[in-house]
């Protein structure tokens, strides 16, 4: 799986700051959750046991697939500060 | 707090073109790219076609820019579950100077591409985030950036932050983006030796090879593609959103199992992934352009959704270039005019659609609209594959003739309605 090995296929300068954050009160209605199979980074997942979306930004490739998705906008969308985030070296 | 005559928002193939151009003829431009350097962002296919603006920037543009390989030979292949049917198109002639188009890698070019515009005068500020638009009443003024006094102003932005452009859409020149206007692109680089890839693909010197597929998307509408570098190949899958989101399944489940199909498996054998990303690509075709200036503002490239694909040209980094040259000329214009107001930076609008650019996208509008037929990506690359079996295929009975054979394969794959339906609108898009 592509997604297990994201780390050694694209390299990373994470933000500690999160440059997307998921409003669980927003999505909690959604009967889709596209975002758990668009993701091609696979970062969203759905919490069974807690029955919420569990996100983590680390491996954002910065697509933008789950922004435009998520048709009820429970995404804060934005890029990661300059100079963080994913960078391709030969993409 | 800083002045600058214009400021460039986004260090792609249409931001640099623009304050290239821009700097050539002596403005004091100042680019913002959010990368550390140039084409860090990036996803590229693909191959940029033959760039006569590039030239007209750099005269030597084609010699010296750092290619990978010219494309003399293109594929597009109808995959099925157990079949594939290639159309292979090959021309001397895209083997020779001007050639037809080449293959590159993104972070490579753009960086050899920003060292001219700085060559030229450009300001560069990498690393750099333009987080906001600034307004002075209803006109665009400059931009915030996150640093701090982070505020560049000047008379005129040219916003190129391409395909999701939250600057468009903070500018009030685009309504929110809709699945139904964008495909997501994901690919790998694979590492093989240069030999390897010449012998695979039947080429020789830095010949390079584009291949396409159909049929190999699980329905989803969308294909796969494999560009040949020097020793390198990129593949992937482009997928387009709103069949993606309504199937269910993961983009990186499809584009794993499109690395199986045989053909795929055989070109990529022994290979080494090193590399994988994923970006939107405007699809939205002439319908979905946004407004393309304001006051004091003009979009370009991807954020501008410039880019369209006919089934078998896919253009969208020349639309850049060619809309960044525009866009430079343009503000140029209004500088000579000191007039920064949209009704003279409208002048864009008409330049783009005097040349290829608007009329490109014109041209294909409706082919845009064929390429949203689900059966296009499952159905007919099954029938293909079905008659050209029963074609090859002997079993000790008399054959038929193609016509009885291809019609009765079509009769069982689709109905007479929905046949006749795609033939018309196929034809009304193509032709």
């Amino acid at each position: 799986m592509i997604t297990e090995h994201i780390f050694e296929l694209a390299s990373y300068r994470i933000d500690p700051d999160a440059h997307i954050t998921v409003n669980r009160e927003v999505c909690k209605p959604c009967r889709h959750r596209a975002c758990t199979f668009v993701c091609p980074a696979g970062c969203y997942q759905w919490n069974e046991s807690n029955l919420r979306i569990d996100f983590a930004y680390d491996a954002c490739l910065e697509c933008g697939t789950c922004l435009m998705i998520c048709e009820r906008g429970a995404l804060a969308w934005n890029y990661p500060k300059g100079g963080f985030g994913v960078r391709f070296r030969v993409t | 707090m800083k002045t600058h005559d214009v400021i460039v928002v986004g260090a792609g193939p249409a931001g640099t073109t623009a304050a290239l151009r821009m700097a050539q003829k002596g403005l004091k431009v100042i680019l913002v790219e959010r990368g550390n350097v140039p084409g860090e962002k990036n996803m590229f296919g693909g191959m940029l076609p033959h760039c006569p603006a590039g030239e007209k920037l750099l005269p030597r543009f084609h010699e010296e820019a750092p290619w990978e390989r010219h494309v003399v030979k293109r594929t597009l292949c109808l995959l099925s579950e157990t079949s594939a049917s290639s159309f292979v198109f090959e021309s001397n002639r895209f083997d020779r100077p001007p050639y037809c188009g080449y293959t590159l890698y993104r972070p490579v070019f753009d960086r050899w591409y920003a060292q001219r515009a700085i060559e030229a005068g450009v300001t560069i500020l990498t690393g750099c985030l333009a987080e906001e638009l600034l307004t002075q009443g209803k006109s665009i003024c400059g931009v915030r950036i996150g640093r701090v006094n982070g505020e560049l102003r000047a008379p005129i932005t040219v916003v190129c932050d391409g395909v999701i452009s939250l600057l468009a859409q903070r500018a009030g020149l685009r309504k929110a983006l809709e699945p139904g206007d964008l495909a997501l692109g994901i690919k790998a680089l694979f590492r093989l030796e240069e030999r390897e890839i010449n012998e695979r693909f039947g080429l020789v010197r830095d010949q390079g090879c584009s291949q396409e597929f159909i049929g190999c998307t699980k329905g989803v509408r969308g294909g796969g593609f494999i560009y040949t570098q020097l020793q390198s190949l990129s593949a992937g899958l482009v997928l387009h959103l709103d069949s993606l989101k309504k199937s269910g399944l993961a983009p990186c489940d499809l584009f794993e199992e499109f690395l199986a199909f045989d053909p795929v498996r055989k070109l990529l054998k022994g290979a080494r992934m090193v590399e994988y990303a994923a970006h939107m690509i405007p699809e939205g075709g002439y319908k979905s352009i946004p407004k393309l200036f304001g006051d004091g503002v003009l979009l370009a490239g991807d954020a501008a959704g410039l880019c369209y694909t006919n089934g078998l040209n896919l253009e969208g980094m020349n639309l850049a270039i060619a809309s960044g040259l525009q866009a430079a000329e343009t503000v140029m214009e209004a500088f000579q005019k000191c007039d920064f107001s949209a009704k003279q930076l409208g002048q864009y609008q008409s330049r783009l659609q005097e040349c290829f650019v608007l009329q490109d996208m014109k041209t294909y509008e409706k082919s845009m609209d064929l390429l949203r037929n689900d059966r296009l990506f499952s159905v007919y690359p099954r029938l293909v594959g079905t008659i050209m079996e029963r074609i090859f295929q002997a079993d000790g009975k008399p054959r038929k003739k193609f016509s009885r054979i291809g019609w009765d394969a079509t009769k069982e794959a689709i109905s007479v309605k929905d046949l006749i339906s795609d033939l018309l609108k196929g034809g009304a898009s193509l032709l």
